[in-house]
């Protein structure tokens, strides 16, 4: 028998707005525990819930990059439900007007191209967070997330395979990092996904029984868990040895299995009802066209760019908007070096390795924009070589070195001297006669093992140019 | 024995002081809300109303005792309590105090301790650092021996602070005798329920203004709409002490459930437990609709005949009692103000005992006329 799985995905992406959604607390990641609390966001009584402006105004963003329709008057409602990491027993959220609804997000895997339709988007506030293992006998809370603004995406389901789910997680990365909506870090949980999921024989237009999967913190986590997930499913119909049941499961990655929450999800009752204390707000059309004025480039408007002004191959350009921050320092390095050219060949030839070699991806790349440009400028005016360069760079990548006090304190500079070039290769010459004689045989390929000695013995800092002209003149005139 | 009213005191003189239910914060100070779930909660802020009057230079009296919360009470035992912020203004130790009469009980015991209350407007005064109550229907108003002392104060609390979105700009309030004259609604469907007395104080107070017969529409669900809307509120606002974070917590728990279940069982009050019940009966699903929704739409259609009204009368004159005494049927009198955010003026009439009188949104200055005995 065939099978088919359908899922629909539910995105929860924190706002990258400086303070919380209804208090003025700091809402960055990292800080001590209960370090941005105020009285409001632990919930103590007597203050009064005041909207932050720039959490509706990146709902509304969210909500033009995936085509959604904008709300024009929002409301906010209470879902009520004790837990300790909630401060109030409510948490304050969208139930009856969200700010966005019916959009699409279009989506390309090995399959094809696929819309994925958006049924709405609602602006919330995120809760805090328990830590058990501090202590024994108790748990701890903090507070700093709580009240943070989120945004969660529901889609319809249309999801059929992980595939398609990974594509969709990464393609709202992209729009809503380069719109900067949110930062999108699933291993920091600004960007977190719960799957719905069930199966269905292929032809059948009655859906399965539906699981929700919960705590998944990566890419490839959420790829494990649907596949667990969906043949945990598939084997519960054909075997019929366990009963699939509606509910919520969390992902343990460790063991690479779902299990049940047992906490009656579906019997929970949130009571919600409209929130008396924060007034409804109006979206006006000048408000939203304001907005969509000052978008910033997304990856495929920049895309367009890389390749259409600026002359990058597909490959180049896809890799530079893959994303938003290799996309970020190219563009601030061409504000030092005014050739794309170059600075893509930098970015993709030895920024990107030197990442690989230290462990980082992409996104967590810092590097000093201007510093980078001067190494590359050097190189290009022939200050340094390129290969002294990639180390500059790799120097200034681990410990933010000054490229050019550095070049100049270590000498780096490039030898271009012919005379002193010759006797070098001369030397290498007389010591590797072997080598010469293939070469002279027809063998081309000792030619880099002949630079590579030159370069050696100039430290690197000879120039390659200089070094290739000169050592083929000297091998056609030995004899 | 003397009756105490104040549950914190300080040594001040009576004359230009103002006392303040004990859910009205006062920085670093105890705020108890007047529940064993607050006991010993201390205030991390300083709510913009004692700002303001410690600003015009008046000085705090102490903190006045309150029904928990000052929810609503079903349980008769709390109704007959004195309010102590009727006992304190009516004993002299203080000018003015500052309460959020939900239920209407100090809008029913100031004048039968010949006092006033001021119930203004809707997001007249700012609620910061009032614990809540019922969101939607919370505002701070104003025991006074004194209309003028009353409208005075009002005056300094008023106007709209950035810590409060339903506040409004307003500055002072003045009376103005009214050309043509005030002219004042009497609903008969309500005189019809009220004892000999009442009609009396409603007779012989506006006897000489221009007066219409009327009828006040709904008033048979005023009650239920009421407590249905504050109960949903009350339990979604007392939800948060719970005993995790700060207030009550029980001695002894085994466990997350244990500990909010003994805690509230604890530390909150009959009628606090019966409001959450009810509250959480009214929201849950399958009940949502027939009750809170229901309930939304009537309070809109009284909102609607409330418009209608006043663009008829200047004011409408109430009873403070039915001939019926169960509080519950009672609330109905003041549920009118509550539900829809209208200013109202309790006032004494000595011997007759005493009147609401309500306005229009926004219209305490006919109120205030109409005190003065301006036509």
């Amino acid at each position: 028998m065939e099978y088919e799985i359908v899922m629909g995905l539910e995105v929860h992406v924190e706002l990258a707005t400086k303070s919380k959604l209804f208090c003025a607390c700091a809402a960055k990641f990292g800080a001590e525990a209960n370090e941005n609390v105020c009285p409001a966001c632990a919930g103590m009584p007597g203050m009064l819930p005041v909207i932050n402006k720039r959490a509706v105004e990146l709902g509304i963003v969210a909500g033009l990059v995936t085509n959604c329709e904008i709300t024009r008057t929002i409301s906010f409602d209470k879902k009520n439900y004790f837990y300790p990491d909630l401060p109030t027993g409510y948490q304050i959220t969208q139930l009856y007007a969200p700010i966005c609804r019916n959009g699409f997000v279009d989506i390309e895997t090995e399959a094809g191209n696929k819309r994925i339709r958006i049924k709405q988007i609602h602006i919330e506030e995120d809760a805090g967070k328990l830590v058990h293992d501090y202590r024994p006998d108790s748990s701890l809370v903090d507070f700093n997330r709580a009240s943070v603004p989120l945004i969660e995406i529901v889609s319809e389901p249309d999801f059929r395979s992980s595939d398609e789910v990974v594509a969709y997680l990464e393609k709202l990365r992209s729009l809503l990092t380069f719109a900067d909506v949110s930062d999108c870090k699933m291993q920091e949980g600004s960007m977190r996904c719960d799957v719905n999921i069930s199966v269905r024989k292929v032809g059948s237009d009655i859906l399965g029984t539906r699981t929700e999967i919960k705590n998944m913190n990566s890419l490839k986590a959420i790829a494990r868990a649907i596949e667990f997930e969906s043949q945990r499913h598939i084997s519960a119909l054909e075997t019929g040895c366990e009963e699939l049941v509606q509910e919520t499961r969390r992902w343990d990655d460790n063991k690479g299995e779902t299990y049940s929450m047992r906490d009656k999800e579906d019997a929970t009752d949130y009571r919600y009802f409209p929130n008396p204390e924060i007034l409804p707000v109006h979206i006006s059309d000048e408000w939203i066209s304001e907005i969509k004025d000052s978008l910033p480039e997304l990856a495929h408007e920049k895309y367009d760019r890389l390749t259409g002004c600026y002359g990058l191959s597909d490959y180049d350009s896809k890799l530079i908007t893959s994303g938003k921050n290799i996309s970020d320092i190219f563009d601030r390095t061409l504000e030092f070096v005014d050739n794309p050219k170059e600075v893509a060949n930098w970015i993709i030839g030895d920024l990107a390795s030197i990442a690989r070699e230290e462990n980082k991806s992409y996104d967590e790349i810092e590097i000093d924009c201007e510093k980078f440009g001067k190494i590359i400028k050097m190189v290009e005016n022939k200050v340094i070589n390129r290969t002294i360069g990639k180390k500059v760079l790799q120097l200034l990548f681990r410990d933010n070195i000054d490229p050019e006090s550095y070049v100049r304190e270590n000498k780096l500079g490039m030898i271009t001297d012919a005379g002193y070039l010759e006797n070098v290769i001369k030397e290498v010459l007389a010591e590797n006669e072997k080598s010469v004689l293939e070469y002279k045989a027809g063998n081309q390929k000792v030619i880099s093992f002949f630079v590579g000695r030159i370069m050696r013995k100039t430290q690197g800092k000879a120039d390659p140019g200089s070094v290739n002209s000169i050592l083929r003149r000297e091998l056609n005139d030995w004899n | 024995m003397k009756k105490e009213f104040f549950i914190t005191r300080y040594d001040v003189k009576a004359e230009n002081s103002f006392a303040l239910d004990d859910n009205i914060m006062v920085k670093d100070g105890l705020t108890t809300g007047g529940s064993k779930m607050l006991h010993n909660f201390v205030s991390p802020l300083q709510a913009t109303v004692v700002e303001k009057l410690l600003d015009a230079g008046m000085e705090l009296a102490g903190k006045t005792k309150l029904d928990e919360f000052t929810a609503p009470g079903i349980a008769a035992e709390t109704c007959d309590i004195l309010s102590g912020a009727v006992g304190a203004v009516s004993e002299g130790a203080c000018k003015i105090a500052l309460c959020n009469d939900v239920s209407g009980k100090i809008r029913r015991q100031a004048p039968e301790n010949g006092l006033y209350y001021i119930h203004p407007t809707y997001g007249t005064v700012s609620r910061f650092g009032l614990i809540p109550t019922v969101s939607s229907m919370d505002q701070i108003g104003i025991v006074c021996k004194n209309i003028d002392d009353g409208f005075n104060a009002l005056g300094i609390i008023t106007g709209h602070d950035e810590k409060d979105v339903t506040t409004f700009p307003q500055k002072s309030y003045a009376y103005t005798p009214k050309e043509g004259g005030f002219k004042i609604g009497i609903p008969s469907n309500v005189m019809e329920l009220t004892d000999e007395k009442g009609r009396k104080a409603i007779y012989n107070f506006t006897g000489k203004y221009d007066t219409e017969e009327t009828e006040l529409k709904y008033f048979e669900v005023f009650a239920q709409v009421m407590y249905i809307l504050s109960s949903a509120e009350i339990g979604n606002n007392t939800s948060r002490y719970d005993g995790v974070k700060f207030g009550y917590r029980t001695e002894n728990y085994t466990g997350l459930n244990d500990l909010y279940t003994k805690t509230r069982t604890e530390g909150f009050g009959l009628d606090m437990k019966l409001l959450s019940i009810m509250g959480a009966h009214v929201l849950s699903r399958q009940n949502y609709e027939a009750y809170y929704l229901k309930s939304m739409k009537i309070r809109r259609l009284i909102k609607e005949h409330a418009i209608d009204l006043f663009s008829r009368y200047d004011a409408i004159a109430l009873p403070l009692k039915l001939n019926d005494p169960d509080p519950y049927k009672n609330s109905a009198l003041y549920a009118f103000a509550t539900l829809c955010g209208l200013p109202s003026v309790s006032v004494p009439l000595g011997s007759d005992g005493g009147i609401q009188l309500i306005s229009q949104v926004k219209n305490e200055n006919s109120l205030f006329g109409i005190c003065k005995g301006g036509r």
